[in-house]
């Protein structure tokens, strides 16, 4: 499938991420796509609605008469608990997953390596398609129920991403740009350092933006593994038929994905370098 | 009781949730690819109305697919509503997003040609245009159909159909002698079933691509 046009386009991309972020198709949710980018629009809008979203459903919850089950729900401990497990779930798995799978990418595109590659690509494409709920119940058989479950298994989900991205940025170089850097006298570490990752450096950004979302997505799913989060409150509000315990779950849930989608745009604007910037 | 034998005493109801996750998602892609074509062909011309549709879509992407269940739930109720929607609803932005750019990589030429053999309008979009989008098109219903696999597991929370059941099943049994072996059950069917259907889609892209741009 990913023939000669479609690595083209990604070239051009790549070298322009300020262009047309609607002209790349989707190949996969393996490498995730780079250079969704941000107008200031935008970056001014989204975190209006959520601001609004918030505090709209906080006074909605806060003026009506709320039944026992649901004041339990949602006393403010048990809310701003659930909420709080669930950043820290994100901001964890997230560190985890910077960790594993950049320097993991930069090996498997290093020359001893490099043999390696196809069969990592084929376990993350492979990986991609177990259910994440599916993995989370499954590890619970192997390291039991709890935070710490929940957390392996979304680094485990997350990785993937992240690993595919910095892989594909990094043999997407042009070659003589590396051949150049040698060339002056730059080392092997060197031409990683000054050349080749700053150029990568959109399409593993974008991984991880990715790898943010997908993390805030599985935990909300961490409660079933008794791991907290958001998901815990919606898993109430099911269970004891309380539409606004529902409510306010979700739209937490939903919030904050919107919210650290909007943080790692910002981040992506922020480290591109300003030579791949749109000229 | 080891797994093959769990699965062929209980084989009755796994085919069950089998082909009922297998029916849920294809009736849903079936839906979601002709409102994500649609979509597509409405907006590809105009640069606006592309972004939005695409900015719209990627934004249904990033909720979690669970809180999105759980805002349905109080419209919908539980069950096969709220499910069929959120599955719809994330399978758009794969086939919105490769229809447009699919549709927009057309040769101008090749629609002027058209034009000047006297097709009309929709005779270009549905005879020139559209098979020519069609591999970028089936590509992105066959990364959607990937998604749904998964989310559908998720919705069986919600009363959701299919192999999610089982899963959950499992879940809500832990320590039970069954527990692992169902949750094993419905996992692996759902990767079978997953592998099964990209391997159908590509099979069909095959037999679907026009002669004259087949790789």
């Amino acid at each position: 499938m990913t023939g000669g046009p479609e690595k083209h386009e990604r070239l051009a991309e790549r070298q322009d991420p300020g262009g047309e972020p609607a002209e790349q198709p989707i190949v996969s949710m393996l490498p995730s796509t780079p250079g969704r980018k941000v107008s200031t629009k935008k970056l001014v809008f989204t975190p209006i609605v959520i601001a609004l979203a918030l505090v709209g459903t906080y006074l909605w919850i806060t003026n009506i008469p709320l039944d026992s089950i649901e004041r339990n729900s949602l006393s403010g401990g048990a809310v701003r608990q659930a909420l709080w497990q669930q950043i820290k779930l994100v901001v964890y798995s997230t560190f985890f997953v910077l960790v594993i799978a950049i320097p993991l990418g930069i090996a498997l595109t290093r020359r001893p390596l490099r043999k390696a590659a196809p069969v990592a690509t084929a376990i993350a494409n492979l990986g991609q398609s177990i259910p994440s709920i599916g993995l989370l119940a499954l590890l619970t058989f192997w390291l039991g129920i709890g935070p710490g479950t929940a957390l392996v298994g979304m680094v485990a989900y997350a990785v993937l991403p992240v690993l595919s991205n910095t892989m594909v940025g990094l043999r997407a170089i042009d070659p003589s740009l590396v051949d150049a850097a040698r060339g002056i006298g730059m080392s092997g570490w060197g031409v990683l350092r000054k050349v080749e990752l700053p150029l990568a450096v959109p399409l593993i950004l974008a991984g991880v933006r990715n790898a943010l979302v997908l993390n805030v997505g599985t935990g909300t799913l961490a409660g079933f593994v008794s791991g907290g989060g958001l998901g815990t409150i919606i898993t109430n509000g099911i269970v004891t038929q309380r539409t606004r315990v529902l409510i306010v779950g979700s739209v937490l849930a939903v919030a904050l994905a919107l919210l650290v989608d909007w943080l790692a745009s910002l981040a992506e604007l922020q480290m591109t370098p300003h030579g791949l910037e749109a000229g | 009781m080891d797994f093959w034998s769990f699965v062929s005493n209980r084989r009755q109801q796994l085919l069950m949730d089998t082909y009922q996750h297998a029916s849920a998602v294809f009736q849903c892609m079936v839906v979601a690819s002709v409102i994500g074509i649609g979509i597509g062909v409405l907006t590809y011309r105009n640069d606006r109305a592309g972004r939005l549709a695409i900015a719209t879509t990627v934004t249904i992407m990033t909720v979690p697919s669970y809180a999105l269940l759980g805002l349905l739930i109080p419209v919908l109720g539980l069950g096969v509503p709220p499910t069929v929607t959120a599955l719809v609803l994330y399978a758009l932005l794969p086939i919105v997003r490769n229809a447009i750019v699919g549709l927009r990589g057309v040769d101008p030429t090749l629609v002027d040609a058209a034009k000047g053999i006297g097709m009309s309008r929709a005779a270009q979009i549905l005879r020139v245009e559209l098979p020519i989008a069609w591999p970028s098109i089936l590509t992105g219903i066959r990364v959607a159909t990937q998604m749904l696999m998964g989310i559908a597991a998720v919705a069986a929370y919600a009363s959701g159909p299919g192999l999610g059941n089982e899963i959950f099943n499992g879940i809500s049994s832990l320590g039970s002698a069954n527990a692992l072996n169902q949750v094993l059950a419905g996992t692996l069917g759902i990767v079978i079933l997953a592998l099964l259907f990209d391997f159908a889609l590509i099979l069909i892209g095959r037999l679907t691509t026009s002669r004259g741009i087949r790789g």
